[in-house]
């Protein structure tokens, strides 16, 4: 697949500690988690423990918020550190942050779960309720790192500014991981709107963060 | 252009797709479009980091640290197994680990044919008999789980290639791989203990058993095992100082081979052996003849 052709600024924003805000995608100067994922390449299973120290809470929070069973989130959470550990090699640094990718991975296996357990136990519906995430964000972001949490912050500010309906069929569709159709029934609404509310808030959560991913370049 | 599917048609789809929620009617189509179509295939991977980066909206939860620990220590005895040079079978004797106790010298003490053991045999007879023994790193029994696993990740990562329409097979193959990361997990993790069991006769059968105590799994692998008489079968027993528990009954396969699986919980420190003894089938409630094989903890 080729690079995204889009502004990436506020994915290479995604570093900034240790690459310098504004760099752009022709930064040269490899982040402290490309350096770890590089070393993971090589056969390094320390940087995997240094990697997985740092990430941790976060990939845990996606993966509890996805699943209900402590079981089923340990198993999450290990088999995407291991993910992240055998695919280390085919980490591109122009397509995205560690973190995005990482979170990717948990994603990605969260959702693989969900479905296995709805299938098999034919339930409707395991993990995500619908509940509004945004008004998690004042909580505070223990295990995350001032970067990290800068990067949180603009993800849930970008959030707050979507419309709830476009919210909720976001939400439904990445934390609940259902599908359009399985969206439309939970909600009540004809399949077609779900699919605009769908795309358009993808959209709008993308403008968003490159928005707010330059002032932030721009205020720092 | 694939299942009819137009550039526009499938643009509009692209959203759903990069957050991985589109049917499965729909998404085949709209991956053939995009595997031919360059604009679509930047387009979402544009798209796919922006989903990506919703997974921060959700708050981070420290774990436990006993949970903490007990993943952190998982993943490095994986990943220092997954690093280490890939191991031929007749590299695997020069793997063993021995743990102390062995009478002889070598790496497993022969044990007495089982034909010449004493018929009434009490615990002290099964403590004798498992003395001497030592613990060894089931190399064999890893490296098959490995090819399995590499096998199955393999499949996985073939069917992903492919459409949607493949779903079922699909999980049955996540299933695989789930079961066969689990057991590598079981076999090789830090809080595993190894049995050896062996006879005198080198055509008799070997074993060796895997004790995961974080998971109270007992995972039993053994070759040359001959197939009972009719009407016979094995039983594995766990034995303490104080009662012998049946772990099940078991079959060997027609090459003699033997991966049998079972959960029981056990406090660490109480057992004694593990042992296999020849019972009707259906098993037993207590061992009726002697043990076949045996090893101590």
């Amino acid at each position: 697949m080729n690079p995204p052709s889009t502004p990436q600024s506020y994915l290479d924003q995604g570093n900034a500690a240790s690459v310098g805000a504004g760099s752009g995608q022709g930064r040269a100067v490899e982040s402290e988690d490309e350096a770890l994922v590089r070393r993971m390449a090589a056969g390094d299973d320390q940087a995997l423990g240094v990697l997985y120290d740092r990430w941790h809470p976060v990939v845990h929070g996606v993966v509890s918020r996805m699943l209900r069973q402590a079981d089923d989130v340990e198993d999450v959470v290990e088999e995407t550190f291991w993910q992240a550990w055998r695919q280390a090699s085919r980490f591109d640094r122009a397509r995205g942050a560690v973190q995005t990718w990482l979170l990717t991975i948990a994603r990605s296996r969260a959702l693989d779960r969900v479905r296995a357990l709805r299938r098999r136990r034919e339930e409707p519906l395991e993990g995500d309720d619908g509940q509004d995430v945004v008004q998690q964000v004042a909580e505070g972001d223990p295990g995350l790192d001032a970067e990290a949490s800068e990067r949180r912050r603009l993800v849930v500010a970008a959030l707050s500014g979507l419309p709830a309906e476009q919210r909720e069929a976001l939400e439904l569709g990445y934390f609940g991981g259902l599908s359009q159709s399985e969206i439309a029934e939970r909600t009540g609404q004809p399949l077609g709107t779900v699919k605009t509310r769908m795309r358009l808030a993808l959209q709008k959560l993308r403008s968003q963060l490159q928005v707010l991913g330059s002032e932030g370049e721009g205020s720092g | 252009m694939s299942e009819g599917m137009t550039h526009e048609q499938a643009r509009e789809a692209l959203e759903a797709l990069a957050l991985d929620a589109l049917d499965a009617s729909e998404r085949g189509a709209v991956m053939a479009h995009v595997a031919t179509c360059a604009i679509c295939q930047s387009e979402l991977a544009a798209l796919e980091n922006t989903a990506g980066e919703l997974a921060l909206a959700a708050a981070p939860i420290p774990m436990p640290p006993a949970q903490r620990d007990r993943i952190r220590a998982r993943l490095l005895a994986r990943a220092a197994a997954d690093r280490a040079p890939e191991l031929s079978a007749a590299a695997a004797p020069q793997l063993r680990v021995e743990t102390g106790r062995s009478a002889a010298g070598g790496d497993v003490t022969p044990l007495r044919p089982y034909t010449k053991v004493r018929r009434t045999f009490g615990p002290a007879a099964w403590m004798a008999m498992a003395a001497g023994l030592v613990a060894i790193l089931g190399v064999g029994a890893f490296l098959k789980a490995s090819r399995e696993r590499d096998a199955a990740r393999q499949s996985l990562a073939a069917v992903q290639a492919a459409t949607g329409t493949q779903l079922a097979a699909l999980d049955s193959l996540r299933a695989t791989l789930t079961a066969r990361e689990r057991m590598i997990s079981s076999l090789i993790g830090p809080q595993v203990a190894v049995m050896t069991l062996a006879s005198t006769n080198p055509a008799s059968p070997t074993g060796r058993m895997f004790w995961d105590q974080q998971r109270d799994a007992w995972t039993f692998v053994a070759h040359r095992v001959p197939m009972p008489k009719t009407g016979r079968t094995y039983q594995m027993w766990l034995v303490t100082p104080t009662a012998k528990i049946s772990a099940g009954t078991f079959m060997p396969s027609p090459d003699g081979e033997v991966m049998m699986q079972a959960t029981y919980a056990l406090p660490k420190d109480s057992l004694a052996a593990v042992a296999v003894t020849d019972e009707p089938m259906g098993g037993s409630p207590q061992p009726t003849t002697a043990p076949m094989m045996v090893a101590s903890k």
